[in-house]
């Protein structure tokens, strides 16, 4: 009965950690990491060099993940390689590549929308808010609980997949997993309009109408007529707080979503939209010296 | 304010330790950590000498890119670019021009300077992939001939090559001639012309490009939007903070969850007595 030694393993995940994106190429994404990080556990399993490198064909097709959740995968094909080794033969390679390639889009899903989309936003925001007056305590927490979470994390699924082996794949796209998964964007969807309105600040200078009010002038006890200027920015603040600036949130949010322009472009719009805004008085950031 | 030639080539360093997806010290800490705008500015101010400035300067880019996701490897814009190169530029525009690194100046400023190197950083992204194409196909090569630590070298020591041309040398010439060019900043650009005004409005509204691309990766319907609008009522009719907004959407989440568990248990117990009956 062979048995993965767990330096084979810990050499394997930080491989994986450490490597999966910095040989990243459009043609073959992380494959070359998924190989670097099963030689440690090929070479363990399968003595004969052909044997090794028969084995290790197995990992040669694409794979592309949120690489951070995705050490899961590897930690699963870890436990099947040691289960192919000791003889399963329903383990081949047409099911190894089967899980990986199932496995992929979901959990780039699941990593892009709740850790890339969610907590470290959160993690930021936070660490924005310990930052003013350029304090360094902002910094130092993200740094810090970002990545001993991070680790612990990557790590611990690591584990369970190589525990689990193939039934971990229920686990991850099971309808619990799912349930749990709608459930923590739906708070995300929550803080992100949060952060809208506490980081996103847009006003205009337009003035609606120039209202007169009759003033009791006290030195001379005539009325006289003061003029005061009705701002457009005041009145959308009294009907809903901030109202423009959700607007251009949803405005940003709606061309890239819905009519799929690139961020860039979006960018770009925003370019135009500062300099017409500004020639035809929309807007006025009021700078002087 | 000039920066000189061994601060530009440590900022060229620390690029390419942090460079997006391909960073040198890898996903976690390279690409999530030192890449991102609030971090990086800690280590631009060690190498520029004014940690609490660049701190400062750099908390508008970090809210433009504050979620910056690559699916599928296409980038928006690379961070690289915006820290390394954006956040030293900004620092020295505003210090040349004598004004307050909190001021709404200078913020704007290093809002639309961000925006700006942003696309610097896209074109260092593209490169760096392309030019790792050469090392896998060496790898590939070397794979056929059952060598089996070509893998390490592919891994760790080629893509050094790539960063050296991609990221090291551009940062270092743009960061050193940059800062010269931006030291002449106010009198090619005066404070009260139309087109600083326009720099500045820009300054403002880049971040709502950076929420809504936040925004597109947690909503998938039309009725999701309810629960942003909501959130935005929390924080700017409430005046709730963002820790206090993140409590109140945990309830939310924790509610949503045992309601799609009593529907699931549910829909199985249905199953069970459908079985049953037959």
């Amino acid at each position: 009965m062979k048995k993965l030694s767990k330096k084979a393993l810990n050499s394997s995940f930080w491989r994986w950690f450490y490597g999966n994106l910095t040989c990243f190429s459009h043609e073959h994404m992380q494959t070359f990491a998924y190989m670097w990080s099963m030689l440690p556990l090929i070479q363990e399993l399968y003595e004969t060099k052909d044997e090794q490198a028969e084995k290790l064909q197995t990992y040669y097709p694409f794979f592309n993940t949120e690489p951070q959740i995705g050490s899961i995968v590897v930690g699963i094909t870890a436990g099947l390689e040691e289960a192919r080794a000791n003889g399963a033969e329903e383990i081949d390679d047409e099911m190894i590549n089967g899980i990986r390639a199932g496995l992929m889009g979901p959990l780039a899903g699941i990593g892009d929308s709740l850790i890339v989309g969610t907590y470290i936003p959160v993690l930021l925001g936070v660490a924005l808010g310990l930052s003013e007056g350029g304090s360094i305590i902002g910094p130092m927490f993200y740094i810090v609980v970002w990545n001993v979470t991070s680790i612990w994390f990557q790590k611990f699924i690591y584990n369970k997949g190589y525990e689990l082996g193939g039934s971990a794949v229920e686990v991850i796209v099971g309808e619990q997993a799912t349930a749990l998964r709608e459930s923590v964007i739906v708070m995300g969807q929550v803080i992100v309009g949060a952060m809208a309105a506490s980081w996103v600040n847009i006003t205009t200078s337009v003035v609606l109408t120039t209202a007169a009010d009759r003033v009791l002038d006290e030195a001379t006890g005539e009325y006289i007529v003061q003029e005061k200027d009705v701002l457009l920015q005041a009145s959308l603040d009294g009907a809903f707080p901030k109202m423009l600036t959700m607007l251009f949130v949803l405005l940003c949010w709606w061309l890239m979503a819905k009519k799929n322009i690139s961020p860039i472009k979006v960018m770009l719009l925003m370019v135009v939209l500062a300099f017409v805004g500004v020639f035809i008085g929309f807007f006025d950031p009021g700078l002087s010296y | 304010m000039t920066i000189t030639w061994l601060q530009a080539a440590l900022l060229g360093i620390m690029s390419c330790l942090a460079a997006s997806t391909i960073a040198v010290l890898g996903t976690t800490v390279g690409n999530y950590t030192l890449n991102r705008p609030l971090i990086a500015s800690v280590f631009v101010g060690l190498i520029l000498g004014d940690v609490e400035g660049c701190i400062t300067i750099a908390i508008p880019m970090q809210i433009i890119y504050i979620a910056l996701v690559t699916p599928g490897g296409t980038v928006a814009a690379d961070l690289r670019a915006v820290s390394y190169i954006g956040i030293p530029l900004a620092y020295v525009t505003a210090k040349s021009q004598g004004l307050d690194l909190a001021s709404p100046e200078a913020q704007g400023i290093a809002g639309a300077l961000g925006a700006l190197v942003g696309t610097v950083g896209t074109v260092q992204f593209y490169g760096t992939a392309m030019m790792n194409l050469i090392w896998q196909h060496i790898g590939w090569a070397r794979l056929d001939k059952k060598d089996f630590s070509i893998l390490g070298k592919v891994e760790v020591f080629l893509p050094l090559i790539s960063h050296f041309f991609i990221s090291f040398i551009p940062v270092m010439l743009i960061v050193y001639y940059g800062a010269d060019a931006v030291g002449n900043f106010q009198e090619a650009l005066p404070m009260d012309s139309w087109y600083m005004k326009a720099i500045f409005t820009l300054g403002n509204l880049l971040p709502a490009v950076g929420i809504a691309i936040l925004l597109k990766s947690v909503v998938t319907k039309m009725a999701d939007l309810i629960f942003f609008v909501f959130g935005f009522t929390l924080a700017a009719s409430m005046g709730l903070t963002l820790i206090a907004a993140t409590a109140v959407g945990a309830v939310f989440a924790l509610v949503n969850y045992q309601m799609t568990m009593i529907k699931l248990r549910a829909g199985t117990a249905g199953a069970a007595d459908d079985e049953e009956d037959i």
